[in-house]
This record gives structure tokens, sequence and C-alpha cells, in this order.
């Protein structure tokens, strides 16, 4: 249907349109590194003030905690990938592969647990936290972090997973282990890919929790240091972008290489971001 | 979703009763996981909104008090109304947009110019919101900031957008509108790939016009769709709390205050966990009444 056709004004005007918003979707970030990359203390900036240092960063990082924000995150983050991912693909393969009783309704149950609003939860996790002494700590930013959604994927590739093929495994004399992590796990591992990204972009970008119940300013996370930065010097434009481009630069890095993953893993599971 | 629940046997062998522990044991730890951080704080929520706590003494059993005072409350009525007025910004304008951009770019730039356009459509999604807040935030500023520019540089006046009761919310919400527009985008146009070509086609021999096949062809066959971004709009933006916290503070005055707003703040400033309970519990009570909404329209769509 789609032959060497002049294209129609009408359909110019809409890539137009389309372009217009994309610029409009990217222009506060080109203008956030700009910004980051200035060393005006207003904010009538003239090309002139632009320069390639690094100065900003550097004193984002070294002077206002963003050096230990950075280390707090990619701890935190990288701890909540590994548990949610483990937790998960194991609660998956238990549910789909094995008789235990009632399973379906313990899994409506846990699908429930999604239209839970954050903030009903909020109040008796604090106290919990707080009752047994895990305050600023990354235990109290990680555990939490597994939830339904994740189990929910995992079980929708796990379906896929030959029971034949376990069985042979079985029969090969290989333990429940093994064929776990040696037959299901690298079956799955697109879902992990998912996963990964998912629990990535919650736990960088996770903000009121981390600010409630991590208040020690050594266990501070990225959103957290950010937000009282910008607070306590306003005017220190360049190094409050600066701050807000290193927050950005990470998920951005894996957007760029896990594209296809991101957009796949919205579009397929597209309940929670 | 659906799987074949185990069938029952007559009698237990030893390797089905093997089988049914090791399961256990796999489903455990998130069984644990999901009992200690989903369920049980949701009867604490429902607990401690009967009664006056604030942490330093245990809790005190005050009966219906905390939800005879909620409406009341001034600060409350008012955070209410303020959510819903996002609400209905952000809502219609993300789904239009992402509608309107998701089918236009199925249609018309199934080329590479499209996907990079999909892409950079696409990247406001995964800046974390304080960054966004604190981005716009700069963007907003009365004096220089770029937005401000522009308007100076064609001779008006520069408007404090956060500063000015009428303008905080809505420049709160432009916020939410650039961020998500990119994530429902990608739900849609995931569902306009699904509408089979066939059926574009036939419409087109028999001469529908563009406008109409979108009325009444492609319009109908993502109404499911549009169920479900209309659904999760609305509970995205009646919990706004990062975007209000970086913004405004819920100013000027209580301009912004929204509903997870106020919950923090009674519960983490005003440190009163009962009444902040009390809220929440009700905010829970509406997002499962949208839930059942939904619900109740697909099964319409289905009979």
């Amino acid at each position: 249907m789609k032959k060497k056709k002049r294209i129609s004004p009408w359909v110019g005007l809409g890539i137009v349109l389309v372009t217009f918003f994309a610029v409009l979707c990217l222009l506060p970030l080109i203008y956030m590194v700009a910004v980051s990359f200035t060393d005006s203390e207003s904010l009538y900036i003239k090309l002139k003030d632009l320069r390639p240092s690094f100065y900003n960063y550097w004193y984002a990082i070294v002077k206002r905690d963003f050096g230990t924000a950075l280390k707090n995150s990619i701890i935190t983050v990288v701890g909540s990938c590994l548990l949610v991912d483990i937790v998960s693909a194991m609660a998956a393969y238990g549910f789909e592969k094995k008789p235990v009783p009632h399973k379906e309704a313990l899994f409506q149950g846990y699908l429930a647990t999604m239209m839970i609003p954050g903030q009903v939860v909020l109040i008796p996790m604090f106290v919990m936290i707080n009752r047994v002494g895990l305050t600023n700590t990354y235990a109290a930013l990680i555990l939490p972090m597994v939830g339904a959604f994740g189990i929910f994927l995992m079980r929708q590739f796990m379906v896929a997973v030959p029971n034949e093929l376990l069985e042979a495994a079985e029969i090969d004399g290989c333990g429940e282990v093994r064929r776990f992590v040696s037959i299901a796990l690298p079956l799955v591992q697109p879902a992990l890919v998912t996963l990964t990204i998912f629990t990535f972009n919650a736990a960088w970008n996770n903000f009121l929790w981390p600010l409630i119940i991590n208040t020690r300013s050594e266990m501070r996370v990225l959103p957290v240091t950010m937000s009282t930065l910008a607070s306590n010097s306003t005017t220190n434009y360049g190094m409050v972008m600066a701050g807000a481009t290193l927050t950005f630069l990470f998920p951005f890095v894996l957007y760029i290489f896990l594209q296809k993953q991101f957009v796949e893993g919205i579009a397929l599971g597209g309940v929670k971001g | 979703m659906t799987t074949i629940a185990a069938k029952p046997r007559k009698r237990m062998s030893p390797r089905t009763r093997r089988q049914i522990l090791v399961g256990i044991l796999f489903i455990l730890p998130s069984f644990v996981l999901m009992m200690t951080f989903n369920v049980v704080p949701i009867f604490l929520s429902l607990f401690y909104s009967f009664t006056k706590y604030n942490m330093a003494s245990p809790p005190q059993w005050i009966g219906l008090d905390n939800y005879a005072r909620l409406f009341s409350n001034r600060v409350l009525t008012e955070s209410l109304s303020n959510t819903v007025r996002y609400v209905l910004i952000t809502v219609p304008a993300q789904t239009v947009l992402s509608l309107l951009l998701a089918v236009f770019i199925a249609e018309h730039m199934k080329n590479r110019y499209g996907s990079l356009m999909r892409s950079v459509i696409f990247i406001p999604v995964i800046v974390s919101l304080i960054a966004s807040a604190t981005v716009w935030n700069i963007m907003y500023q009365p004096k220089g900031g770029l937005i401000n520019q522009v308007i100076e540089a064609f001779g008006g006046k520069a408007v404090n957008f956060l500063g000015k009761k009428a303008s905080a919310l809505p420049s709160v919400a432009v916020v939410a509108i650039w961020k998500n527009t990119g994530y429902y985008m990608v739900i849609y146009y995931a569902g306009v790939m699904n509408v089979s070509a066939d059926v574009r086609e036939a419409a087109i021999v028999d001469g529908a016009t563009p406008l109409k096949r979108f009325w009444y062809i492609t319009l109908p066959i993502l109404k499911p769709i549009t169920y479900m971004i209309v659904t999760l709009g609305i509970i995205g933006s009646f919990q706004v709390f990062d975007l209000v916290y970086k913004m405004t503070g819920g100013g000027p005055g209580r301009a912004t205050y929204t509903v997870a707003y106020v919950i923090y703040t009674f519960a983490f400033q005003d440190k009163n966990f009962g009444y902040a309970s009390a809220v929440a519990i009700c905010l829970l009570i509406v997002i499962l009444l949208i839930h059942l909404v939904q619900t109740t329209l697909f099964k319409e769509k289905d009979a």
C-alpha cells in the first residue's frame, strides 16, 4: 500500500508536529546538560559562558556528597536487582512447576497487592523498620523492592519452559537446584533482563521511601541528595544541573544499550514503571 | 496466567510430597517478603487508622475519631480537590497526546525517522521524578528561566509559574505530561501494530478517509488499551508526590497540596500516624473503586 507517492500536506504537517514534540521532550535535558557546563550565577546564559569544564561535576561529587549518594545508589540498585531477580525467578518456578497446594489462590493474592498504593503501606513499614533497627541501612532500601509484578512477569515466561526437559534432567540425576539454575533460568533469561531494567529504574528513582527511612547523610541515595541540595543553594544552577545530569546518566546509558528490552517490557507487562 | 492446578491424587507418593516441599521452599522467600512489606502493612495501616499513634507511645484506640475528623479538615478537602484537578489535567492530555503520536507514527512514519522519534519521545520516561522536578524548576524560574527567556524574547512579561496560585498546579502537571506521554505512547504503539493490516487495507479499499478510519476502526480497536491507560493514569496521578515535594512543597499557600503529600506531612512532619493512616485507607478505597469501575467497563465490553 506504500508506493512512492507524494506526501500529502497533512501528513507533512503531522511529521513536523511529531518532530516538534520530540524536540520539546529533549529540550529540558539539553538545557540541563548545557547549564551543568556553565559557571554563570545567573540563568541568562550566553554561549560564551559555556565551557567544557567538569568543575560543577567535581564540586557536586566531592563537596556536595554526590559521591556518597552515587555509591549508595549503585549499591542499592545492584542489591535490588539481584534480590528481585532471584526471589522472583524462584517463586515463578515454584508456582509454575511444582504441585504446591492452593498455589493459585496465593498467586491471586500476590497480584492483588499490585493495586495497593505505596502511601498505604508506608507508615507501617516505617514503624517496622524502625522497630527492628534497620533504619539507615541498605537492607531497608533493598528488601521492600520485591513485588508481585516481577513474580508475575517471570511466571509468564516460566510457562514456556518445557516440563519434558526438566523431567529428562531429573531422570539423568540432576538435582532440584541444578534443574532450576541450569535449565529453567537460561530459558527465561529475556524476562530476567526486562525485570532487571524495571528494578533498576524503580530502585534508582525511588524517593519517598529512602527519604524517610535513611535520614543520615552518609546513607542518602541520589534523588534524596538531589532534593536537599537544590533547596540549600538555589543560585548555583550549574552544580544543581550537574547533579541532575549525573542522576540521569546511568538510566540513560542503560536505555541506549537495552532500548528494545525497555520498550518491549512496557508493551508486554505494561503495569508498573 | 492460567495454569493447570495440581491434580488431586488418591495417595501422595513420596515423590509428590517431595515436590510439594521443594515448591514451598522456592516460593517461601517471596512469601516472607510479600507478607512483610505488602500484606501485613495494609492491616497495620487499618489498625493505626483507629488509633492515636506517634511511635513514642503505643497506639491508643480511639475508634472512628480519625475518620470523623477527615471531612472537616480544610487541608484535606483542599488537597483532595487539588488532586482531582491535577488528574483532570494530566490524564486527558497524556492520553490524547500518546494516542495521536502512536497512531500517526504507526501509519505515516514507519521508517527509521519514525523509530528515532519514538525513541526520543520515550527518553523523559527514564528521568527520575526528582531530577525532572529540579530541571523544570530551573526552567520555570521567573528570572532567566528558559521558558521566561523565550517569553521575554517575544516581548512578553515573565511569569512566576510556580509562585502563583493559579498557575502552580498546572505547571507541575505539565512536567508529569512531559514525562508520561512517551510511556503511554509505547503501549498504544504496540496496540496499533496489532491492528491487522488487512483491516486497515480493507478500509482503504472501501474509500474511508483517514479521519473516518481513525474514528471508526482504530479508536474502537484500541478501546481496551485506552481503558487501561486511563486507569493507570488516574491511579498514578492520584498518588503524585515527588513532583509536588520538590517543585512547590505544596505551595504557594496550599495550592499544590495533594493527597499523597498530605499523608506525608501528617505522618512524617506532624508525627500523627493514626490520622495519616486514616487518610491513606481512604486513598486505598478510592483506588480500589477506580479498579472496580475499570473491570466492570471491561466486562461490559466483552459481553
